[in-house]
């Protein structure tokens, strides 16, 4: 074939071009480290960089929001670590203040001292965060959930729960509402409330009895009554609803069961007297309290004024004991959760690297690659170099 | 005979000359673009019949012709039209693909921002600052959506402005070759018909050269004119007359030049898919195969984020109690009234479900009777009556229209939406991060039944009235309240349990007579409910069908930019290869090739020293004949 003047320059420079092209392109990705410059290098890879670039940012997010969440849930475990505290203290000055030698102004001083807890107890439940939102009223952040209203403690706040997103999948609960830890305690044994009555003359008291028979279980008030006729004292105990009864000889300490309940009377019960049972319900940790220091300003005197003051002392540790579980359970659900944080932290910094390393295999270059095929490249643009200059050089006038 | 050996002699010295002549002339022009090399043809002269027959008289140059075939020519020309669109086109999309080259550049980054603010929200609802940077984030965000419809609006500006130039340019040419026309058929006429081989090839020239900006197709006439058509046959040089184009705008959209015959008293538009090839085919094309897409696509993703971000966070609750209200701005959809539309026409759109909505634009006809939807990316259309107002398509609402018969409407939900996003609050107490409702179990309930803490499903007029749940038995329930009542339900635990436009959840084992309160959220300030909610968007699937979240919406733009782009490289390299080998071709044959002309240097040489030493044998002969 004939070849012009033109086309031996022009496709020898052309040529030079595409490999300096070519230079360049490696010489970038090189100085880069980069494989994709634009997505047109690898439209899909570049895509698919996108995404697990969310993907890896999501994950930077869940990691800080763990963190945040941790923080949340050390706080609330903290503070129902006090309050753990302060119901085992109340605990053990109940027990202190059954020892029938205390006289009543040693248990008005106990008294005080409760006035001091029950101000602390307040001050824990009324507990806010860093940013001053009170960490117990559910969503009102604002709003203090208990306030002292008439003597008594009411909470002002709601049931909601706040979560936390701590992994793609995961709502993590990050707090407690108030209402669970304090006001939801049931009172007595938890099934049923037994009490004396308030006028009673006698020196019975009641145990917090138990279930015999689940299945019989009727959830009515029962009223226990005592007659006391030559010498003899008998019970009588009626379901209030049904008007069922049972009745028979007291012998103090005597387990007595009726429908499914069953429950025990000690001491001496005088004519008239009354005992009550009824299904438990929630009584909040402050009304406990609060109960207890009213029995401990009561004067006790002689046998009636001991049970009574037993009786009192009895349902305040049964609920005393209720409130320490309820609260063992709440930080125990917090623990929980902290744990599985940290769990979730540790499968979180996995799926970083892998996030890491498989980005890293789609963007980043392979420099030992990049490296060889620089060195090729440069090898062809100096043979097309030479192999022009050769062949430019070569001209028919150069001999005329 | 003497004085015939001379005039022999003379005759090839003076063919040699011009053969010399011609070869320095090829020499000299070795690298004027166009030039074809010539030849100078010679033939003998009319010999002298003598009685024993006939005596030579030597040589003369018939004539000087160029080495051309219009076959190999009209194929580089082609190969050329072809090769200028595609790398014109390819010039175009490869701003797009470095637009949205880097993951740490472009929209990605302020995505994530923007949705790691919102779940710092959702971690600490109250809180003030983290309040502020999701509002911070969100202008970023938007600042982010503008900048870079910026830039595909500088693309399209820089479009319009090639455009422009080209229509100059192919204006400017063809003047040129109704000149050399004229100067061709002059020369011509004057010399006898002999051909005018320079001229020729300018003119030749200046055809590649309009081949390389428009498809142009070529009529050679006897008369040695060349007629140059464009387009679907539309004239643009006749003899020595010449049409210009002219760049007008756009009859649907007056932002977008397109390209017209200028017929002095008025403009005749040419169809876009008639002007096909060279660079302004490239950029006709790279506008409405790419552009368009693209830019619609990416202000698909702004529709989208502004649309779902907003609807949701309607649904919560803000710090000072209020129901939240629009967070983005949602930009409006673009319509563009037909230029010969009377100007009392007017149509109003809006998006319905933004889900279902395409990156296409669609356009609304009416013949008197019907309205005519259609989508203009592959002319699907729905039709009503009318009365038949609002009429959907793709998530597309036409609300009201007062048109005339025969006018047409084209509506761009999606272009402008990137340019046209904001964030619509300023006050970082109206982020709606808390659920309007709050769910609570008396505290007296006897059972073990537990509430879930209820979700929002629509904006009901009475979401936020009280309502009371209460067990009847342990298997029935009760519902009183305002906008919701309903007795003697069945209870299955975990059921869903829906009234006033939010759902909730009973579990476990409610006793007769528990109750269960609905409420609005009074200062709820610590609730994240709704800021988890918004958090999610990121990663849900809310645009195309319900098939992409935001981010694989981009994802799949980069991905669509980036594979046209490759394609058009390949194809581009390709077509440039394939010029190369035409051109080569051409060159070949008509190329001039330096070693080939010093061998005709010599050999003319030789021949003008032969002829020479023939006259001198003719004087030598003459001098002989003297001396007898």
């Amino acid at each position: 074939m004939r070849v012009s003047t033109n086309t031996l320059f022009d496709q020898g420079t052309k040529s030079m071009l595409q490999q300096q092209n070519s230079l360049f392109k490696l010489q970038q990705q090189i100085s880069t480290g980069k494989r994709i410059m634009t997505p047109s290098d690898d439209p899909i890879g570049a895509a698919r960089a996108h995404e697990l670039t969310q993907a890896a940012s999501l994950n930077t997010q869940y990691a800080e929001n763990r963190q945040r969440a941790g923080d949340s849930l050390k706080l609330v475990e903290s503070t129902l670590g006090g309050v753990t505290n302060l119901i085992q203290n109340v605990q053990s000055l109940a027990v202190a203040a059954g020892n029938p030698v205390l006289s009543d102004s040693d248990r008005s001083n106990m008294a005080t001292e409760l006035r001091g807890r029950f101000e602390e107890l307040l001050g824990l439940a009324n507990a806010t965060d860093d940013e001053g939102n009170y960490l117990f009223s559910g969503f009102q952040g604002k709003t203090q959930p208990f306030v002292q209203v008439a003597g008594s403690v009411e909470y002002k706040g709601d049931q909601g729960q706040r979560l936390a997103q701590v992994s793609a999948s995961r709502q993590l609960p990050v707090s407690e509402t108030g209402l669970a830890i304090f006001e939801q305690i049931r009172n007595g044994n938890g099934t049923f409330v037994t009490a004396a009555t308030n006028t009673n003359t006698g020196s019975g008291v009641i145990n917090a009895g138990s279930i015999s028979d689940a299945a019989s279980l009727t959830e009515n008030n029962y009223e226990i009554s005592f007659t006391v006729a030559s010498g003899i004292t008998t019970f009588k105990v009626a379901n209030v609803a049904t008007n069922a009864e049972l009745t028979g000889s007291y012998n103090s300490g005597e387990a007595i069961s009726f429908e499914g309940l069953q429950f025990a009377i000690k001491g001496a019960p005088a004519d008239g007297d009354k005992f009550t049972v009824q299904p438990s319900r929630h009584e909040n940790l402050f009304a406990t309290i609060n109960n207890f220091i009213t029995a401990l300003e009561t004067p006790a005197t002689g046998s009636t004024g001991n049970a009574k003051l037993t009786n009192s002392m009895n349902t305040a540790l049964q609920n005393l004991d209720h409130a320490l579980t309820n609260v063992l359970g709440t930080r125990a659900a917090a623990g929980a959760r902290l744990q599985e944080i940290d769990s979730l932290q540790q499968a979180g910094e996995d799926t970083a690297v892998q996030y890491q390393q498989s980005l890293s295999r789609l963007q980043d270059l392979d420099f030992a690659q990049a490296i060889s095929d620089l060195t090729r490249q440069q090898a062809l643009l100096e043979a097309a170099q030479q192999s022009f200059i050769r062949i430019s050089g070569l001209s028919l006038f150069n001999r005329i | 005979m003497g004085n015939s050996i001379l005039n022999i002699g003379v005759s090839g010295l003076q063919t040699a000359q011009a053969q010399l002549l011609t070869t320095s002339h090829n020499i000299s022009n070795a690298s004027t673009p166009g030039y074809n090399r010539q030849q100078a043809i010679a033939s003998t002269n009319i010999p002298d019949l003598r009685g024993n027959g006939f005596i030579g008289q030597g040589v003369q140059v018939s004539t000087v012709q160029r080495v051309f075939s219009q076959f190999l020519f009209t194929q580089a020309l082609q190969t050329q039209t072809q090769s200028s669109q595609l790398d014109s086109y390819y010039n175009e999309i490869k701003q797009l693909d470095n637009l949205l080259a880097d993951t740490s550049s472009g929209l990605t980054p302020a995505l994530h921002a923007f949705f790691n603010a919102v779940q710092d929200v959702a971690t600490n609802p109250a809180s003030v600052p983290s309040r502020q940077a999701m509002l911070s984030n969100a202008e970023a965000l938007t600042g982010r959506f503008q900048s870079m419809d910026q830039r595909f609006n500088e693309v399209r500006d820089g479009v319009n402005s090639q455009l422009t130039s080209t229509v100059d340019e192919i204006n400017s040419l063809a003047q040129q070759i109704g000149r050399m026309n004229l100067n061709i058929q002059t020369v011509e006429g004057s010399s006898g018909g002999q051909p005018a081989n320079d001229l020729r090839d300018q003119r030749d020239a200046l055809v590649r050269d309009l081949g390389k900006l428009a498809n142009v197709s070529v009529v050679r006439q006897d008369n040695g004119h060349h007629n140059v058509f464009i387009g679907n046959g539309q004239a643009l040089v006749v003899g020595s007359e010449t049409m210009a184009l002219k760049t007008v705008p756009s009859r649907e959209d007056p932002q977008r030049l397109t390209v017209a015959m200028d017929l002095g008293n008025k403009t005749v538009l040419i169809p876009e898919h008639q002007l096909q090839g060279g660079s302004m085919g490239g950029l006709i094309a790279f506008r409405n195969e790419t552009l368009d897409q693209a830019q619609n696509e990416f202000g698909l993703l702004a529709l989208g984020l502004a649309k779902t971000f907003n609807d949701q966070h309607r649904l919560g609750q803000d710090l000072s109690g209020v129901l939240g209200g629009d967070f983005f701005k949602v930009p409006e959809p673009g319509i563009l009234s037909a230029h010969d539309n009377a100007p009392a026409s007017s149509v109003t759109a809006a998006i319905s479900d933004v889900s279902k909505l395409t990156a296409s634009d669609y356009r609304l006809d009416y013949d008197s009777t019907n309205f005519t939807l259609t989508r203009l990316a592959d002319k699907n259309s729905v039709t009503a009556p009318t009365t038949g107002l609002p009429l959907t398509l793709d998530g597309l609402s036409i609300t009201s229209s007062n048109m005339l018969a025969g006018e047409h409407f084209v509506i761009q939900p999606t272009r402008q939406a990137a340019k046209n996003i904001e964030v619509a609050i300023s006050d970082t107490a109206k982020i709606a991060a808390a659920a309007p409702i709050r769910t609570e179990a008396a505290t007296g309930n006897t059972g073990t039944g537990k509430i879930s803490a209820g979700k929002v499903d629509t904006l009901d007029a009475n979401l936020q009235q009280p309502v009371t749940l209460t067990f009847t038995s342990s298997g029935q329930f009760n519902i009183v309240g305002t906008g919701a009542a309903a007795t003697g339900l069945t209870y299955t635990s975990g059921d869903d349990i829906s009234f006033n436009g939010l759902t909730v959840q009973i579990s476990g084992e409610p006793a007769a007579g528990d109750t269960f309160k609905i409420e609005a959220n009074t200062s709820g300030v610590a609730d994240n409910r709704n800021a988890l909610l918004l958090a999610g968007l990121q990663t849900k699937n809310t645009l195309l069908n319900d098939t992409a979240s935001l981010q694989s919406g981009y994802a799949r733009l980069v991905s669509q930019i980036g594979n046209k782009t490759r394609e058009l490289e390949v194809m581009n390299t390709a077509q440039a290869n394939l010029l190369a080998q035409t051109d080569q071709s051409l060159q070949s044959l008509s190329g001039v090739n330096l070693e080939e002309e010093a061998a005709n240097l010599l050999r003319y040489q030789q021949a003008f020293q032969a002829s020479s030493k023939v006259i001198e044998v003719s004087n030598s002969l003459f001098d002989t004949l003297l001396r007898i």
